[in-house]
């Protein structure tokens, strides 16, 4: 156990160095996110007209964008050079890698809504201080489990011609249930002041395993080839 | 190229069910009763319902060739998986089409963002990106891998999607109270949409096994009893 913790802390640890040193990924999602978010704001009349939960469901447009690129690269860094092939060689659990590579796709997604929640509240005037934290909550854990999903289909698709096309063509259809119950549940949050103890949460967090499992599970095949 | 029993059976077959498909669509249009509330409109139901519950068939077949697939890595399998999704689309198109019919004489719009519309909506989009994703992907072998791994994954995700609709305001019938005869013909319409659904996916297996046997050396193949070969297929 101890062991395995360790090949996840290195690992994990090693992507986000290398994401420190060559900045590749971060800015060019942050840019995106922000960019995304303008274009809307501007399609849907900054006036304000479309305000409040709006602001949900365009920052998860900016999410999920910036999600496939952060996942597209994270894995493309293991295809350069073949580092791939090194790593399957090292006597680490194949699980081990894909909780690894999930945990630094999360840092990296993390950071991305850092930078862009603040642009789309301010953007689209949406009322934070009514549940901020409620708000952290479900979108962390809407983001685990989207995480979730994209870092095993990354690895499936890193190799293809198309990777990150049929990344976001995979991904997004799967992840739909989890913009639909996050927008639910945030728009009973703050338009109603209903409780997060509600089902919406406890349906996000059983995506979260029953997907994070069945991703810990089938990883083994697919790092194969 | 068929074997004898092909030949006379994959004909008969197809000539019953659309028999019998032209024998329910006239039972449903001058038989049934008209429903008093709805109209003529009501009778979409009756393909609707039985259109549905065979969409989730091939879903579960999609999911069964899938696993079996990542088990066992015989390209049999994936040519399954590929065939029954390409049924579940054309199916669950026809659940979408003929539940905005019914929403359009009902609610008065084409679309409502109803738990169950979104469900069917959702389940369609599952099932096309599969069909999509396939011819851009170049090694056959990473095709069926990726397409095995979405089709466990987009199965998983059916009773979710479900679950996350409930969140949706619902103004879908619950139950249906029917006369005798709406439920005879509901009943009746279950076998030739059962026996469509089956005949497709057999002739769409058939299909997606001659292509790869015409586009991948025959050594590649694991079931060399369905290269043609003048032998039985």
């Amino acid at each position: 156990m101890t062991r395995a913790i360790r090949h996840i802390t290195m690992l994990t640890l090693k992507d986000l160095r290398i994401e420190a040193r060559g900045r590749q990924t971060i800015g060019l999602v942050v840019v995106l996110a922000v960019l995304i978010v303008v274009v809307l704001a501007l399609g849907l009349g900054s006036g304000g007209g479309a305000g409040g939960l709006t602001a949900t469901a365009i920052l998860w447009v900016a999410y999920l964008f910036g999600g496939v690129l952060i996942f597209e690269k994270t894995m493309a860094v293991e295809r350069h050079d073949d580092a791939l092939a090194g790593l399957l060689l090292a006597p680490i659990d194949r699980g081990s890698i894909y909780i690894a590579k999930l945990l630094a796709n999360l840092v990296l997604m993390f950071a991305l809504a850092l930078v862009v929640t603040p642009v789309g509240i301010m953007f689209f005037q949406f009322d934070l201080s009514v549940a901020p934290g409620g708000f952290a909550l479900v979108m962390a854990v809407s983001m685990i489990g989207y995480a979730a999903v994209g870092t095993l289909f990354a690895a499936l698709t890193s190799s293809t011609r198309l990777a990150g096309g049929l990344l976001a063509m995979l991904v997004f259809p799967i992840t739909l249930p989890v913009v639909l119950i996050s927008t639910r549940v945030l728009a009973n949050l703050f338009e109603h002041g209903t409780s997060l103890a509600g089902s919406g949460l406890a349906l996000l967090i059983a995506f979260d395993l029953m997907f994070l499992a069945a991703s810990w599970l089938v990883f083994d095949v697919v790092l194969e080839a | 190229m068929k074997s004898t029993p092909v030949r006379i059976v994959g004909p008969v077959y197809w000539v019953v069910t659309f028999g019998l498909l032209a024998a329910v669509t006239a039972m449903m249009v001058w038989w049934t009763p008209r429903e008093e509330t709805m109209g003529d409109v009501q009778k979409v139901f009756y393909i609707h319902l039985p259109a549905a519950i065979n969409t989730f068939v091939a879903c579960f077949v999609v999911f069964i060739a899938s696993v079996m697939y990542l088990l066992q890595r015989r390209s049999w399998w994936d040519d399954l998986g590929f065939a029954a999704a390409k049924v579940a689309v054309l199916l669950a198109s026809i659940v979408l089409l003929t539940g905005m019919i019914w929403g359009r004489s009902a609610w008065g719009a084409w679309w409502q963002w109803t738990p169950r519309l979104t469900f069917s909506l959702i389940l369609w989009l599952l099932y096309v990106v599969y069909l999509m994703i396939r011819p851009s992907i170049e090694s056959s072998q990473r095709r069926a891998l990726i397409c095995a791994v979405y089709g466990v994954i987009a199965f998983m995700d059916v009773p979710l999607v479900w679950l996350s609709t409930k969140l949706l305001p619902d103004i879908h019938p619950k139950s249906i109270s029917m006369a005798p005869e709406m439920r005879l013909t509901l009943l009746a319409w279950f076998v030739p949409m059962t026996m469509l659904a089956a005949g497709l996916l057999v002739a769409s297996m058939r299909i997606n096994r001659l292509q790869r046997a015409a586009s991948e050396p025959a050594e590649e193949l694991d079931e060399p009893r369905l290269v043609p070969a003048g032998g039985q297929a």
